[in-house]
């Protein structure tokens, strides 16, 4: 079962190249030409997100730096350790939402440490792969438009991310 | 909470929060803030590495989606594609709107992180486009932000290889509940969305008959 996953994984995007480019041969569409065009077109969303990108690197590198993380961490401890979620994990959970790669790096660490089949390694690796960076996608996905009100979009990424953790814990104790 | 001001605070919050923990923690003999500022400046240099990263990514792709909606592909799968859809998006009619979020839901289940956020950002602004450039996000933006943000990834492959690394018996043997933890995920962003939606669409009837 596990491998099959990693192979779908390890194929879809050659697979979809391939499709987008047989699909396009064979309707003698101008695959060059449009190809060309829609680069542009990807060049430009991408610097034009740059100020979004900067602003949130930013803020998580003096969050890091500051030791503010660590401050949320002890504020949190109290909330969350009724839960059943161990305190060794918290600080992964505060970085989860707002980066990818100092995540990453706290789940090394945590493998480091505890050892990889440790249950709290266990634990965020699962988080990990079941929860995404909430802060960013919403300024960089809302940057690329003109919508100054998000509505309920937060309240539902956040509720979603934190059934998610939740559920990583408890799975990790019966699986 | 509305989206910009919610932003404004967050932003505002977090760096407030960094400013008073670094002065906080200086001793009297201490370095001051140099450290701070060399961190502040390193990040932004790493946000346009980053960004410049992205810019071949988006370019690539951007380049063969417009491929294909040129020789008619998108057109062909979004009919393939369209219950699922229309579950989540029942307004949205335009086929290559629908299509890109679908890219964007597959690229991230796939795990492919900078790809998904190509087709998720093109995806916004068609949304946006149809919404008419307002400052209030539609249903379908607030449900397709949503909906991304709690994807489950099918094979979270960084994170077996940090795993693998470190020496792991069975790196892979978190994926079956990560997998279930973060379908249960998606679901109740889906299912909160969708409640709001209602809650939305309730009051704003009750205002046009009150008129």
């Amino acid at each position: 079962m596990n491998e099959i996953f990693a192979a779908v994984s390890g194929f879809f995007l050659p697979a979809l190249l391939l499709l987008i480019l047989l699909h396009g041969f064979v309707k003698k569409a101008p695959v060059y030409d449009l190809f060309v065009d829609g680069c542009r077109e990807g060049i430009q969303s991408a610097v034009e997100i740059t100020p979004y990108i900067i602003a949130v690197f930013v803020v998580i590198q003096i969050m890091t730096d500051s030791g503010a993380l660590g401050l949320l961490e002890k504020l949190c401890a109290p909330l969350l350790t009724p839960l059943g979620i161990p305190k060794e994990l918290i600080s992964f959970m505060i970085m989860r939402p707002v980066s990818g790669s100092g995540t990453l790096a706290i789940v090394e660490k945590i493998a480091g440490v505890y050892g990889p089949d440790s249950f709290l390694c266990r634990c965020a690796s699962v988080m990990m792969g079941s929860s995404e960076t909430i802060l960013y996608a919403v300024a960089v996905y809302f940057g690329a438009t003109h919508v100054k009100k998000m509505r309920h979009t937060v309240a539902s990424g956040v509720a979603g991310y934190a059934v998610g953790v939740w559920l990583a814990v408890l799975l990790c104790r019966i699986m | 909470m509305s989206g910009v001001s919610c932003l404004n605070k967050i932003w505002f919050g977090m760096l407030a929060m960094g400013f008073l923990c670094y002065a906080a923690g200086q001793s009297p003999s201490g370095e001051g803030f140099g450290n701070f500022t060399q961190g502040m400046l390193q990040s932004c240099e790493d946000a346009v590495y980053f960004v410049l990263g992205l810019v071949g990514i988006m370019g690539l792709w951007s380049g063969f989606m417009n491929i294909a909606r040129g020789s008619g592909l998108i057109h062909a799968l979004a009919n393939r594609s369209r219950s699922f859809m229309k579950y989540l998006f029942p307004k949205e009619k335009n086929e290559e709107t629908i299509m890109m979020m679908l890219m964007g839901f597959a690229a991230n289940i796939f795990g492919a992180g900078n790809s998904a956020t190509v087709f998720s950002l093109q995806a916004m602004r068609m949304l946006d486009e149809e919404n008419g450039g307002r400052e209030e996000a539609s249903d379908e933006m607030c449900m397709f932000a949503a909906v991304n943000m709690s994807m489950l990834q099918l094979v979270p492959i960084t994170v077996i290889q940090i795993r693998a690394d470190a020496g792991s018996a069975a790196p892979e043997d978190i994926i079956l509940p990560s997998v279930l933890s973060g379908a249960a995920a998606t679901a109740v962003s889906i299912l909160l969305c969708r409640c709001c939606e209602r809650r939305a669409a309730v009051r704003g009837r009750g205002r046009l008959s009150a008129r």
